[in-house]
């Protein structure tokens, strides 16, 4: 099995010698050691070839554009604020208090932020703070290629911290948001969330950016969640529409910890959305949710990972897939059951539909179950709209597209199925529906 | 008024309906009974627009105007309901929701205005309580997991609410316990009660007590073969097809 591909041009580790007096942090020998070590690594592996099964969906060849770019100085501040606030108030919840962090092209925004500011909640902002981010860099929670590149050449990044039993009575919005001048760059963000013992909090977490530029958005995150604490978390995916986004996050529970993510993957031409998980204290449990689109030359790939090590934790995956004319998705999720999780719940269920003949969507459940006292299910469908539902609501006045989309609403509103309703997740899921509906509305353009 | 002349339709490469004639004047109810497979669903199908079913001869004007040339939701639109043999389940449509943008969409087709969120509340409200239905199955999602009898009352429902000037009941009756049946019966007498026009299609003469029409006719083999009042639903029960020389299984 081999990794290199992509990177058959010397550019590439030039440009990390070049840029490398640059970086946030250049002046901690430590961090430019772990720069260093990881772009060593990052640059002997190579990116995944399509060889390797975890990427067979997903062709990596377009990002040697971005790796050799030479004209990477991307400033801080970028002149066009005009821009940033108009990118700024689409991915903006105003309907949401809270305190709100801002991105701009990898970079952290002090205009546009209020950093949380309560007891009990510390906040770092890697730029301003590269030693908070020690140890997640030095121990990375994977030390995949991507994430060796990410950890050599990170811009900036947030660090959340949570104290034991406190809790965060309003959400966190935080927002990336690249710009027209992005074209051609690479943005490698990180983000760590802790949460100690018995704490609460939610994250919304914004992606967004123009349609014109191809830029690259690359974000690895860490979630710790302690004893008896629970984590909820949104990710909203507006990118543009020639935009390549991936992003990893990583989350560990301890015992009766809590993670809800849900994740609306609407946007971007290449899209890849990873979610691993441990559940490594008993009785610990996990939802994921999320719903992804995809049209015209759009790809959008979900793969999510759940290791159940102790007994008595639950998983629960709930997918749900839209792909119209020239829209292509994977879902890859896979449970794995440790031998001694005995008492594993695990519920996985992807479902996909097709508008077109032209569209294609994978599904891949994988499940390794080593207990043997395990209730474990999981489904995958790819399917197309029922036709007696159609001509069912068209017979009482509805037009073929009104139609259309009350049923493909009606579809991807499974992923809200058995949730807790009211307050913030109200404005979310409303949230939610608007952008579906405006990703339904749009007019396929090929 | 609805005219059907020399309908022909084909069904998978089937020809199912063959020269049928029929025309319905305002206020009229008519009931079309027939033997399995004489052709009674395809007619209803054919003339509200489904996919597959080809009209392949004739031609149906309802108040002057083509309706083999329209869509379904515009048919529905120039007041045409179809009220359906087999209603369809909708999971994670709320029959609310639903309503109100059939409701709606009707009335942007006809250039009204839309009807305010209050007043469809207070409009089906009044018709749920008409039909006695439970408000709370209004809130459950389309028809998923209502018994025969709930998903032919909730058609009920749809049609008040809607108001067409002509519905083809499709086998509106089949399923329903004698009480369910009287309340659909209501339903459809009080749509009558408002001039409008009615053609029931419908296997056993047994809602015909309920609801008596001014016409009946026989389908055989896609061409309507007899038409008279209810005394020949009357002596359909009592002879049978046969009985009166129709071929049972013509088609």
């Amino acid at each position: 099995m081999t990794l290199k591909r992509y990177l058959d041009t010397p550019e590439v580790g030039k440009n990390f010698e070049k840029r490398k007096a640059g970086f946030a942090g250049a002046d901690q020998g430590w961090l430019s050691d772990i720069r260093a070590r990881a772009m060593d690594k990052f640059m002997a592996a190579g990116l995944p070839g399509p060889k390797v099964e975890e990427w067979k969906y997903t062709n990596l060849g377009f990002l040697a554009r971005f790796l050799a770019n030479e004209n990477f100085e991307i400033s801080k501040t970028d002149p066009d604020t005009t821009e940033i606030k108009m990118l700024f108030d689409r991915a903006y919840m105003g309907n949401i208090a809270g305190s709100v962090v801002v991105f701009v092209n990898g970079h952290f925004n002090p205009a546009l932020s209020s950093c949380p500011d309560e007891d009990g909640v510390k906040f770092s902002i890697f730029s301003e703070n590269p030693e908070a981010f020690r140890q997640s860099l030095a121990e990375p929670k994977q030390a995949t290629s991507l994430n060796n590149l990410n950890r050599a050449m990170v811009t900036d990044g947030y660090y959340l911290e949570i104290s034991a039993q406190t809790t965060m009575p309003q959400p966190i919005q935080i927002i990336h948001l690249a710009t027209s001048g992005s074209d051609g760059r690479s943005l490698h963000t990180r983000g760590k969330i802790s949460l100690a013992a018995g704490a609460k909090a939610k994250v919304i977490e914004s992606f967004m950016g123009p349609d014109g530029p191809q830029y690259w958005t690359h974000m690895i995150s860490d979630v710790d969640v302690a004893e008896k604490a629970e984590f909820c978390y949104f990710q909203f995916q507006l990118q543009g529409k020639q935009a390549i986004h991936m992003t990893e996050m990583h989350s560990t529970l301890l015992e009766k910890a809590k993670f809800n993510h849900m994740n609306l993957q609407l946007g971007a031409e290449v899209s890849r959305s990873e979610i691993m998980n441990s559940l490594s204290g008993e009785y610990a449990e996990i939802d994921l949710r999320g719903a992804y689109f995809g049209r015209v030359k759009q790809s959008q790939d979900i793969f999510t990972r759940i290791n159940h090590d102790r007994p008595h934790c639950q998983s629960n995956q709930l997918f749900r897939g839209v792909l119209d004319a020239g829209g292509k998705s994977a879902f890859q999720g896979k449970v794995i059951v440790a031998r001694h999780a005995q008492k594993t719940n695990a519920d996985q269920s992807n479902k996909n539909l097709l508008l077109s003949r032209k569209a294609e969507a994978n599904a891949k459940p994988e499940l390794l179950i080593y207990a043997d006292d395990v209730k474990c299910t999981h489904g995958a469908t790819v399917g197309e709209l029922d036709a007696d539902q159609l001509f069912y609501l068209r017979s009482r006045g509805l037009d073929e597209a009104a139609a259309k989309e009350l049923l493909v609403e009606a579809f991807v509103a499974e992923v809200f199925s058995n949730m807790q309703s009211g307050g913030d997740m109200e404005i979310l899921q409303q949230r939610f529906t608007e952008k579906t509906r405006g990703w339904l509305s749009q007019e396929v353009s090929s | 008024m609805l005219e059907i002349k020399n309908l022909r339709v084909t069904v998978g490469g089937k020809e199912i309906l063959k020269g049928l004639n029929l025309t319905i004047n305002d206020g009229e109810v008519h009931a079309i009974m027939g033997p399995n497979g004489a052709g009674k669903s395809t007619l209803s199908y054919a003339i509200s627009g489904k996919d597959g079913y080809e009209v392949t001869e004739g031609s149906v004007f309802y108040n002057g105007k083509d309706l083999l040339a329209m869509d379904p939701n515009e048919r529905a639109g120039e007041g045409l309901f179809l009220g359906f043999q087999y209603p369809v389940e909708i999971p994670g449509v709320s029959n609310m929701n639903f309503l109100r943008t059939a409701l709606n969409s009707q009335r942007r087709y006809q250039g009204a205005p839309e009807v305010k969120a209050v007043d469809f509340l207070k409009l089906i409200r009044a018709k749920a309580k008409e039909l006695d239905v439970d408000p709370e199955m209004l809130k459950r999602d389309v028809n998923v997991g209502f018994s025969g009898g709930e998903k032919k009352r909730n058609e009920m429902v749809q049609m008040a609410v809607l108001d067409p000037s002509m519905a083809i009941l499709d086998e509106t009756d089949s399923g329903l316990d004698i009480d369910a049946l009287r309340i659909v019966a209501d339903g459809i007498n009080r749509l009558r009660g408002q001039d409008k026009s009615i053609l029931l299609i419908t296997h056993y003469q047994r809602l015909l007590d309920y609801v008596v029409p001014d016409f009946v006719h026989v389908l055989a083999d896609g061409r309507i073969v007899k038409t008279g009042t209810k005394d020949l639903a009357l002596q359909l029960e009592a002879k049978g097809y046969a009985g009166l020389g129709i071929a049972e299984n013509a088609a």
